[in-house]
């Protein structure tokens, strides 16, 4: 019998592979959060559109942080994951969010009243950019970091999450400015929007093939993911859901889409239901090696 | 400083889980919870079929990943290399739990110290006096019984095992068994490629 056909042995004391339960809804959307709103107040600081980087504030503070909190098993000590930022990434993600709440806010007071001197200001606006961009890829490489998991364990991670969370920040960059003076009265900024979504999005469905290709190939724990995303039980959300809605169909109907409201909502709806299904899923696919290597099995 | 590891002799191994069942005693574990597991698996095929065992336990690792990604540093190595949490420290993130190749950690939830070991919501004395070592949502994991071991003892596990497939001792010690049961034997590590090299290791 190969290696591959070992079963998922779930807690039975049985050998074969078990999957990952430790990170699960409530992770994802603190996930799905945090990339969305940092993406969104990074494409709208480019164009100092003020309500999305007020809504991608928010949504990093509350949709992020609260799905941190319920998630964590004693919240009322989350300080804590501020003191190990030499090695641990989920420190560093702390430590930007906090850099990023503090330095977002005053920035953003002071695009709506100005009461910084003009260098500080700009100092002030660099940092949240910074730690805006952190939240984009830092949960991408806490993930990658984990060589438990094959699935997870690959560089393209964090590619991954700085695409997503551009590809967010582009699209809810279109809706939310749609009918405001700042879409509404640039004509160009809104092709090139559109270009850089659908450009993303072929981007990210290249990027998450490659995440599969190398995963079937980097270990038995990898091949068994990637069969219950494209053959198992998560085929029949992973498909439609992450690479027909979230990539094929949105790109169409980017590419196709009439410059009306109702199509940009639709469009954001379509990818960002995909971006969620892909959260949720590559926890729940996660699937830990065997500890095997002395079996019978596994030394023919 | 002795450097505590530990060797299994899958040609002993019965998978009787009295080691399981030693460590849950040792440990007053909640319900669901198994700092070690004997996991089994059938080989072959009839009339040529047969079972064998594999005990699993924390590998107390050289090179622990799950320190490394610990965020409040509530997972730390002690000087004799037993890897530890520390229960005020951790804040039930998980990171270890995902970092960790081995699938050796849990995160209590309520209901495993609610639920009582008979599965019924009433704890017995034993579990009442036991359940006090825990906190709810912190990640806990096998020490190689610390308390057992400070004292000059084995861990329970290895104390219990009636084939003695499971030996404990000083891996820093030339003279001592378990040195040369990994030097006779070419021992193995589980997940050797995970490069985290363990302090565990398998015979056969």
């Amino acid at each position: 019998m190969m290696a591959s056909n070992v079963p998922i042995a779930g807690d039975d004391f049985r050998v074969g592979f078990r999957m990952q339960k430790a990170w699960g809804v409530h992770m994802a959307t603190a996930f799905f959060f945090g990339e969305a709103g940092a993406g969104l107040y990074f494409v709208s600081q480019f164009f100092d559109f003020v309500t999305g980087m007020t809504v991608g504030l928010l949504m990093v503070l509350f949709g992020k942080a609260g799905g941190h909190l319920l998630h964590l098993g004693q919240p009322l000590r989350g300080w804590r994951a501020l003191t190990k930022v030499r090695s641990s990434w989920v420190s560093r993600g702390l430590l930007a969010i906090v850099v990023f709440a503090v330095a977002g806010a005053l920035h953003l007071l002071d695009v709506r009243s100005p009461f910084l001197p003009g260098a500080v200001s700009e100092l002030v606006s660099a940092v949240a950019l910074l730690a805006c961009f952190v939240i984009m890829v830092y949960q991408g490489f806490a993930m990658s970091h984990s060589s438990a998991i094959t699935l997870w364990n690959t560089g393209l991670m964090p590619i991954a999450s700085l695409i997503y969370a551009l590809l967010n920040g582009v699209l809810l960059t279109l809706v939310l400015g749609f009918n405001t003076p700042f879409l509404a009265a640039d004509g160009e900024a809104v092709r090139l929007l559109q270009a850089a979504a659908i450009a993303l999005m072929l981007l990210g469905l290249v990027t998450v093939l490659s995440m599969l290709h190398g995963a079937r190939y980097g270990s038995e724990a990898g091949r068994a993911a990637v069969g219950l995303l494209l053959r198992g039980r998560f085929a029949r959300w992973f498909i439609p859901l992450v690479i027909g809605l979230g990539f094929v169909v949105s790109a169409l109907m980017m590419a196709l889409a009439p410059r009306q409201f109702a199509w940009m909502l639709a469009v954001s709806g379509a990818q960002l239901a995909g971006y969620y299904a892909f959260r949720v899923l590559m926890f729940k696919a996660g699937a830990y090696d065997p500890v095997t290597g002395s079996a019978p099995r596994f030394r023919r | 400083m002795a450097k505590w590891g530990m060797v299994f002799d899958l040609r002993r191994c019965i998978g009787c889980n009295a080691c399981a069942v030693a460590c849950k005693q040792e440990n007053s574990l909640p319900n669901g919870v198994f700092f070690t597991k004997t996991l089994s698996e059938e080989v072959g095929e009839y009339p040529h079929a047969t079972r064998t065992y594999i005990p699993t336990i924390c590998n107390h690792c050289e090179d622990a990943p799950c320190e490394r990604v610990c965020p409040t540093g509530a997972t730390w190595t002690r000087a004799d290399g037993i890897v530890m949490v520390d229960r005020d420290k951790c804040i039930g993130c998980g990171s270890c739990i995902v970092a960790c190749p081995y699938d050796q950690r849990t995160r209590l939830e309520p209901e495993m110290l609610q639920q009582g070991l008979f599965g019924n919501g009433r704890l017995t004395p034993f579990e009442e006096q036991g359940l006090t070592r825990f906190t709810v949502g912190t990640v806990v994991k096998c020490t190689f019984c610390h308390e057992r071991v400070d004292a000059g003892q084995e861990p329970a596990c290895v104390a219990t095992c009636p084939t003695e497939a499971r030996i404990f001792g000083d891996l820093d010690d030339a003279q001592s068994r378990v040195r040369q049961l990994i030097q006779e034997h070419r021992a193995r590590q589980p997940l050797a490629d995970k490069n985290t090299n363990p302090r565990v290791f398998y015979i056969d």
